[in-house]
């Protein structure tokens, strides 16, 4: 669910970038990575210590519990605890879950004694089939709705463009997934409500299942950059050098493409990326609304039986998705705001 | 391509077009374009910029558009482009290129005659170019596209046409950025780009006024090599009539969106016939420069889009009458293609002042 | 020479300084303080201005449609729907509420306060800010219910600990954007304290800001907490809340598919008034002008808050917005 998008940890102005001399630029893009490294530290440790004390908030013991009522004697217990590693100090016993954890070790679950990374892996492709697909449909609605409003400025169509755009953006993510629900699963019976098969069974099919907690997640971020893209591009448009690469006899549909939005894209990538770490995130709470087997699931049933290690490892993989996503999505923005387009020109 | 009297001008529609482009005017033989009574109006219709307006040039003709800001020359240039700015619109008249109307063409017909058939270069040339591309890819996309040359070629051509515009070191400037380039260099690509397919008209709204003076020089002997080699008709707009009369063959005097005087070079230097152009050539000191005191003509022009009765010059002319306000003014024949929009201009008194100065 | 503001959102006019006092008077602003006026009475007198019970059961009147007696229809047990959704009211703004208050307390006050702290408090307030926000809203709440037990009010904390990064996100941009400006410079030389500064000219300035996005951080926490008891969390049945309601209402959907509207369109329109309250005074947040004399060399200073630049008052030519 994304709120009044959160700023990007670690920003850099990406439009400072686009003025420097070409000559400088390698320099300054090194340094900018270079210092990002020293926060991304940081930041990792503080995100998952918090995530690993929540265990450590609980009053319950989890050996008591995975030995159950009966078998739980002092004794019992405390070897157990030996055994968990978890008579260490906390900071002992983060470190070495977070250790265990980057060779892909989450524990075990409490109650089914199953491996957390594995009931991780096996539902992670779910929620990640959203995300990304929910980014391709942000891009594909969201970009061909801020094009067509700006190319028919003033026109009825760009006028309803923006309406939609405000009223989209206001709704709430998981209202949009349940009035998608409602209109095209049940009135209409083309999609199904709730279910899942996955893209190795059948590619259509999968689709189908996915298609609506998708649409219903990438419709607020269409809606943003839509509204971006259409502001941008009016104002591109309206500029001396597309006068210029007019009188040069250009299609216009080039003209549009290669000259516009590439001056224009700018600020609407920059909407995206910063919603894009969200998506993992909302991909989870959509899951849930459509009943789809992924981690969303998984952290309700484990939260509800406070089975620890599973919700640890399930917020871990979300907050590593958000941090590295967050770094890719830095880098590829100074990389393309640094390169002077020669490409293909 | 050589273009003389006897060689017909080829028809911009050749790919099969016909039906979108309109027969004009007949055009008097080897005129490239024609303006024929241009009203242009601004802000969406509330005012009348540009009135009346009636020019032609020839092939081969270096034709100078003079005036000051706001005159109209610009939007005349705009309108003659097609590219007129957003809220303004032709209220009437004609743009007639190579005898064939293109005041309402469409967009797709407008792509076809822009670069193959009529170039433009600007004042800032920097700000028409687009920021993030080369300026050898954003000559060479041209040519791969109107021209269809493949990648190499292309990129081969571009360089040699920056050579021959007077860059020095054509490779290099290929690969920079609008923003590493000087004006001078940024004018030179400018004009590399608009002539790249060969077109018989280029449209030059003031080229050299951001430009310092040896520059604008070496500018202005680039445009007459071009006339020399190529046959190529330019539209030369500048307030600066020094280097109007450097340049032009004829020149075209445009005052608060009117053509008060035009003729050819020599007749409006030597003999003025319109208070207006007698002033301009008085404050240039044209071929003068033991002036000693700084003229200035008195008063301001009318605002865009008055509506004046009589002539738009009466408020500031030293020599007006009340013939002058009564009705508006048409051109009159002076002499052999000079034409001026005076009630005055034939008068005893009024001959050239500005030589006796 | 103007600037965009950092965080502003190119959303509608930007209002002229005269016209700044008359945001009170726009209709959105209007409608959505009449609808949370609404709400507030609804939190404070909750069930009792419901007209029917919200636990009352009637098998012989279940999904109906909206009537005479029940406004909104019945739920899937005969429930009057409407005096649900009034009864929910408290339950969800209280929590939500709740969420806001710490996350004011806990980003707010270390946002204004980082400016003035030194580089180091900054570093690491600005770390921990960023470490919080990797960590999704809502299931982090999840997982504190994991540790803490279904408790919708400690679920809450744990939305309000997620909450604090954005306000001192944005208290300390804010706070930057006016700390640094001249006048204060200014007023220091001139030999107040510190806290005296912040007090007096900066927290005027900042406040606003932190108006502003105290109303969009409340519809983010109204979101969290129907999302919340839409999962069941912290929710004992019977009891009516909003994301309950809407969570059985996909149960049945099949016989009742305009159900789940009614609950959806009571929480998008109260999130909706806050939001346009939060845009409403988001452009009036930046006051006018403020006129200074530099002490050091008697100039006539002009500084607006907009940029960071001061004006010399001379030049005559200064266009803003």
């Amino acid at each position: 669910m994304t709120v009044a998008g959160p700023p990007r940890m670690g920003t850099v102005s990406a439009a400072g970038a686009a003025t420097a001399p070409r000559r400088r630029r390698g320099r300054v893009a090194a340094v900018r990575i270079g210092g990002g490294l020293a926060v991304l530290v940081p930041i990792v440790v503080l995100s998952t210590f918090i995530t690993y004390s929540l265990g450590a908030l609980s009053n319950s013991d989890p050996a008591a519990t995975i030995l159950g009522q009966d078998a739980a004697t002092p004794a019992a217990v405390a070897r157990l605890n030996r055994a968990l590693g978890l008579d260490h100090p906390l900071v002992v016993q983060y470190w070495n879950w977070l250790t265990q954890a980057v060779q892909g070790k989450l524990g075990r679950s409490y109650f089914t004694q199953i491996p957390v990374a594995q009931s991780i892996s096996q539902r992670l492709p779910v929620d990640l089939s959203i995300a990304i697909l929910a980014v391709i449909l942000a891009v594909v609605i969201g970009g061909t709705a801020g094009v067509v409003a700006a190319i028919r400025r003033g026109g009825w169509l760009d006028r309803g463009v923006t309406v939609v755009c405000s009223a989209v953006s206001t709704l709430p993510a998981f209202v949009v997934g349940i009035i998608l629900v409602v209109l095209f699963a049940v009135t209409v019976h083309l999609l199904p409500a709730n279910g899942y098969v996955g893209p190795t069974t059948s590619i259509p099919e999968w689709l189908k299942y996915i298609i609506l907690p998708s649409l219903a997640l990438s419709l607020a971020v269409s809606a943003d950059i839509a509204r971006q893209l259409r502001t941008s591009l009016v104002e591109v448009l309206d500029r001396n050098y597309i006068v210029g690469a007019r009188v040069r006899g250009l299609p216009y549909r080039r003209i549009l493409v290669r000259h516009a939005l590439r001056n224009a894209a700018g600020p609407a990538l920059t909407i995206l990326g910063n919603d894009f770490p969200q998506m993992l995130a909302g991909a989870v709470a959509a899951e849930v609304v459509f009943s789809l087997p992924g981690l969303g699931q998984l952290v309700l049933e484990s939260a509800e039986t406070r089975d620890i290690p599973v919700v640890q490892g399930v917020l871990l993989v979300i907050s590593s998705f958000v941090i590295v996503v967050n770094l890719v999505v830095n880098t590829t923005l100074n990389w393309l705001y640094r390169t002077s387009d020669g490409l293909g020109a | 391509m050589v273009i003389d009297n006897r060689n017909p001008l080829p028809d911009i529609t050749d790919s099969g077009a016909g039906a979108d482009v309109r027969p004009g005017p007949a055009p008097a033989e080897g005129e490239v374009l024609s303006i024929d009574d241009l009203h242009v109006s601004v802000h969406d219709g509330a005012a009348m910029a540009v009135r009346g307006i009636s020019l032609s040039v020839r092939a081969g003709e270096i034709v100078g558009l003079v005036g000051e800001s706001g005159s109209g020359k610009t939007l005349t240039c705009r309108a003659a482009l097609g590219v007129l700015p957003r809220g303004c619109a032709v209220a009437q008249g004609t743009v007639s290129f190579a005898g064939q109307d293109v005041t309402a063409l469409s967009r797709r017909d407008w792509e076809r005659v822009h670069g193959n058939h009529m170039g433009a270069v600007f004042q800032d040339p920097a700000s028409y170019l687009t920021p993030t591309i080369t300026v050898g890819h954003q000559l060479a996309e041209v040519l791969r596209v109107k021209l269809g040359l493949p990648r190499r070629a292309a990129h081969q051509r571009a360089i040699e046409l920056f050579q021959a515009v007077g860059l020095r070191q054509p490779e290099l400037v290929f690969d920079q950025i609008p923003a590493e380039l000087s004006g001078g260099m940024l004018q030179r690509v400018m004009i590399a780009i608009a002539i790249s397919c060969d077109p018989q008209l280029l449209v030059a709204d003031e080229p050299t006024t951001a430009l310092d003076v040896t520059i604008q020089a070496e500018v202005i002997e680039l445009l007459l090599q071009l006339r020399e080699q190529r046959g190529l008709a330019v539209l030369f707009v500048s307030h600066d009539l020094a280097v109007i009369t450097e340049l032009c063959d004829r020149i075209v005097v445009f005052y608060a969106g009117e053509v008060v005087e035009s003729g050819s070079a020599a007749e409006i230097i030597e003999r003025p016939r319109h208070p207006y152009t007698q002033a301009l050539l008085r404050v240039a000191s044209v071929g003068d420069f033991r002036r000693r005191e700084l003229e200035v003509i008195a008063g301001q022009p009318p605002h865009v889009g008055a509506d004046i009765v009589g002539c738009r010059f009466a408020e500031r002319c030293p020599i007006a009458i009340s013939a002058c306000r009564a009705d508006s003014i048409q051109p009159v024949p002076v002499s052999h293609q000079h034409h001026v929009r005076c009630v005055r201009a034939r008068d005893a008194d009024n001959v050239g002042e500005l030589v006796a100065r | 020479m103007t600037g965009r503001r950092p965080g502003a959102r190119g959303s509608g006019a930007r209002p002229r300084p005269g016209r700044s006092r008359s945001v009170w008077g726009l209709p959105s602003v209007r409608i959505a303080l009449v609808i949370l006026a609404a709400i507030a009475i609804l939190t404070a007198f909750g069930s009792a201005l419901a007209p029917q019970n919200p636990l009352t059961i009637n098998a012989n009147a279940l999904f109906q449609g909206p009537s005479m007696h029940h406004l909104l229809g019945t739920d899937y047990l005969g429930r009057d729907v409407l005096s649900r959704l009034m009864a929910g009211t408290r339950l969800s703004v209280l929590t939500a509420l709740e969420a806001v208050g710490i996350g004011l307390a806990l980003g707010a006050v270390p946002g204004v306060a980082t400016v003035f702290l030194g580089r180091w408090f900054d570093f690491t307030a600005n770390r921990v800010a960023d470490a919080l926000m990797t960590l999704p809203y809502v299931f982090f709440a999840v997982a504190v219910t994991a540790a803490l037990g279904n408790d919708l009010g400690h679920a809450m904390m744990a939305v309000g600990i997620l909450l604090a990064p954005l306000f001192f996100r944005v208290t300390r941009a804010a706070t930057l954007e006016h700390a640094r400006s001249q006048y204060v410079e200014a007023a220091e030389l001139l030999g107040a304290s510190k806290v005296h500064v912040i007090r007096v000219h900066v927290l005027r300035k900042v406040l606003p800001n932190i108006a502003v996005t105290t109303a969009s951080m409340t519809a983010a926490a109204l979101l969290a907490v129907s999302f919340l008891t839409f999962l069941s969390i912290g929710v004992q049945p019977p009891a009516p809340t909003w994301g309950g309601m809407l969570s059985s209402d996909l149960d049945y959907l099949s016989l009742a598919p305009w159900a789940p509207f009614i609950p959806g369109a009571f929480i998008a329109i109260t999130v909706g008034a806050l939001n346009a309250l939060a845009d409403a005074f988001r452009d009036r947040s930046s006051a006018g002008a403020l006129v200074l004399v530099d002490p050091v060399t008697q100039r006539v200073l002009r500084t607006d808050p907009r940029n960071l630049e001061p004006v010399d008052g001379d030049r005559q030519s200064q266009s803003v917005a």
